[in-house]
């Protein structure tokens, strides 16, 4: 033990030497371990911001979408839920309220400017309690439109003047699709910038605008009753839509997904998992061309010691001395490289929280568990440590007399 | 009669060349005694710095024995002799052969660190022999700032660290003036008299040569009798 103290402080001294080159390859190691920290935070994080929101939705509320969950794409295609499919949902047991949404991206003129924004349909007069109690929303100015009439309420980013160039306040009239509309109040922020900047309308009115004559809707916000199961309201909500898709239409592949909250989060936490795992991977690949770099820079140092090595076996030093001062070194590198990335990437996603709350489009926490951190700077002792072993097993069978006789 | 610090017996080594066998050592017999200041000389390609290389346990022979204190040690590992050669034999070597990055005091406590002496020996140890070859004002300048007696002189100090039975010397002024070289080697006769160790040095300068109490000469891998080879030499 005391022996690995002497080699611990001839191993520093030797990095103290080649001070350019041992920075460069330390350099190499901070960008691999920057970017797993960054990344993994910042993914962390966002899986984290995205879970909040869904709590934020509770455990009563169940969403009905068109397409499947099974084939992606079908969730962003055009497909819709019927008007029979919302009124066969209405007729579930345990089912209290159905409110059925639709949206569509649409240009919207207030004063002078132009802008496209995210206009969605709702009915107010069943909508009004499910969104107000339920989800929380509330007006910081004006009132809640009338069903039927042609009134918006705004998201609080599009009310701000960086949105339209002036602030907008209710009573105030802005044009879609060549219709006029009153704007009658402005919600308080809902936490996520798509929705802030949205613009909300009774859903009769929006398919009136969007020329939309089906009735149907593109999603549907499911309320139950007291004391129903979310689960098993789920589940039945599922067979009804089911059934009637098979009976009346001969379809017999279900083109709905009926999501809970729980199992959105567990879909979240699926795709959030793969998008770490490949962070991981790409991350990791950093690393090891850091690795690499380290390889690189002993094997360097032990073609210049060879005199050196040389030297200290011919005075007594075992091969055991050699390797040890040699992984010392490598693993100095990457604890150094490894603390470098750690603090580098910590600083940078918490720069982008920082920045985040200003801009609420990058709104999310940076995720640092002291796990990720340890295990960064264990990964990188590691690397540094593997890949200064072969160069040092060289070092070590070196013959003292070859060596000694090698020039510099 | 007294043990012999080293002994060889019909030494014999062979290098390959690729398919080729060079013999540099053809059959030593040889006998070095405690105490004793021995000088090996030849010409160059003589076989001198194999011999030298195998009293010194840096090399191993392919034939024949080699006692030290009377243990064999042709047969040893590479660790053992590392061992052996960190406790009893101590080395200098033409290029000096110091670690750069390491002041004078520090090169000096090396072969201490592997015979784990703590550091408190080892600082009084190193401090007390560069006091003895002059060297107490230079103990934190790095080999760079040395000139080449000094760095020879740092050497020394170093393969008597470990106050070994044996030390042996490479051309120790090879890459001397006249007068450092001078310096060097009386420094080194003084530290043999004082530290009692044996001394091995490997010339083809006859001047160092007469320091020593004995000569061996070699010629094409053997030891010659030594009137025929001084009478060539002078």
């Amino acid at each position: 033990m005391t022996m690995m103290i002497e080699y611990f402080k001839l191993a520093f001294k030797n990095l103290k030497t080649r001070r350019l080159r041992n920075w460069l390859t330390i350099l190499g190691i901070v960008v691999g371990v920057f970017l797993v920290v960054t990344l993994i935070s910042l993914s962390g994080g966002i899986r984290d911001t995205i879970m909040k929101q869904l709590k934020s939705l509770g455990g009563d509320v169940i969403f009905v979408l068109p397409g499947s969950m099974d084939s992606p794409m079908s969730l962003v295609g055009g497909e819709k839920l019927s008007k029979e499919d919302l009124s066969v949902i209405k007729k579930v047991k345990g089912v209290d309220i159905v409110l059925p949404m639709s949206y569509s991206s649409k240009i919207m003129r207030y004063k002078n400017e132009q802008k496209i924004v995210f206009l969605t349909g709702v009915p107010w007069g069943e909508g009004i309690e499910i969104l107000t109690i339920f989800q929380g929303w509330s007006l910081s100015q004006g009132e809640w439109p009338k069903p039927g009439k042609r009134e918006l309420i705004i998201g609080s980013l599009v009310a701000k003047e960086d949105f339209f160039g002036k602030e907008i306040k209710t009573g105030d009239e802005a044009i879609i699709n060549g219709k006029r509309f009153k704007i009658v109040g402005i919600l308080d922020s809902l936490g996520s910038k798509s929705d802030d900047t949205a613009v909300y309308l009774d859903l009769s009115i929006f398919q009136q605008v969007t020329g939309d004559r089906e009735g149907g809707a593109q999603a549907a916000m499911v309320k139950i009753g007291d004391g129903a199961n979310v689960d098993k309201v789920a589940k039945e909500i599922e067979g009804a839509l089911d059934e009637v898709r098979k009976r009346k239409r001969g379809e017999d592949v279900s083109s709905f997904s009926v999501l809970t909250s729980d199992k959105m989060g567990n879909i979240v936490g699926g795709i959030m998992g793969i998008i770490q795992a490949s962070v991981i991977a790409f991350a990791a690949i950093a690393i090891l061309v850091g690795g690499l770099g380290i390889m690189n820079s002993m094997f360097t140092a032990v073609r210049e010691r060879t005199r050196e090595i040389g030297l200290l076996k011919a005075i007594g030093a075992k091969n055991s001395a050699v390797i040890s001062i040699f992984l010392i070194e490598a693993g100095i590198i990457g604890l150094i490289g490894g603390m470098g990335g750690v603090v580098l990437g910590l600083v940078i996603a918490k720069a982008i929280e920082l920045y985040g709350q200003v801009h609420p489009m990058f709104y999310l926490e940076a995720y640092m568990p002291i796990g990720l951190i340890i295990f960064s700077l264990f990964f990188s002792v590691l690397i540094g440590c593997l890949s200064g072993y072969f160069p040092a097993r060289k070092a070590s069978k070196l013959s003292p007399t070859e060596a000694l006789r090698s020039y510099e | 009669m007294e043990e012999a610090v080293i002994r060889l017996e019909n030494v014999q080594k062979v290098y390959q060349l690729g398919n080729i066998d060079v013999p540099a050592l053809r059959g030593i017999d040889l006998e070095i005694f405690p105490g004793s200041f021995v000088t090996i000389m030849g010409t160059s390609g003589s076989g001198k710095s194999t011999l030298l290389n195998i009293i010194g346990c840096l090399d191993s022979p392919s034939k024949g024995k080699v006692f030290l204190d009377n243990k064999d040690t042709s047969l040893l590992s590479e660790n053992k002799l590392a061992q052996i050669r960190g406790k009893k034999i101590g080395f200098i070597f033409q290029q000096f052969n110091l670690l750069q990055n390491l002041s004078a005091l520090e090169n000096v406590m090396i072969p201490m660190i592997f015979q784990g002496i703590s550091e408190e020996k080892r600082i009084e140890r190193a401090e007390h022999l560069l006091r003895q070859i002059g060297l107490e004002n230079r103990m934190n300048h790095l080999p760079s700032e040395l000139s080449g007696g000094e760095r020879q002189r740092v050497a020394i100090a170093r393969a008597f660290a470990n106050k070994p039975k044996l030390v042996i010397a490479d051309e120790p002024t090879g890459n001397l003036d006249s007068n450092s070289g001078k310096n060097v080697m009386e420094i080194l006769t003084e530290f043999h008299k004082k530290e009692q160790g044996t001394l091995v040095v490997v010339t083809h300068d006859l001047m160092i040569a007469e320091y020593s109490e004995k000569i061996f000469h070699i010629k094409d891998g053997r030891i010659v009798p030594n009137h025929i080879q001084t009478e060539k030499i002078l």
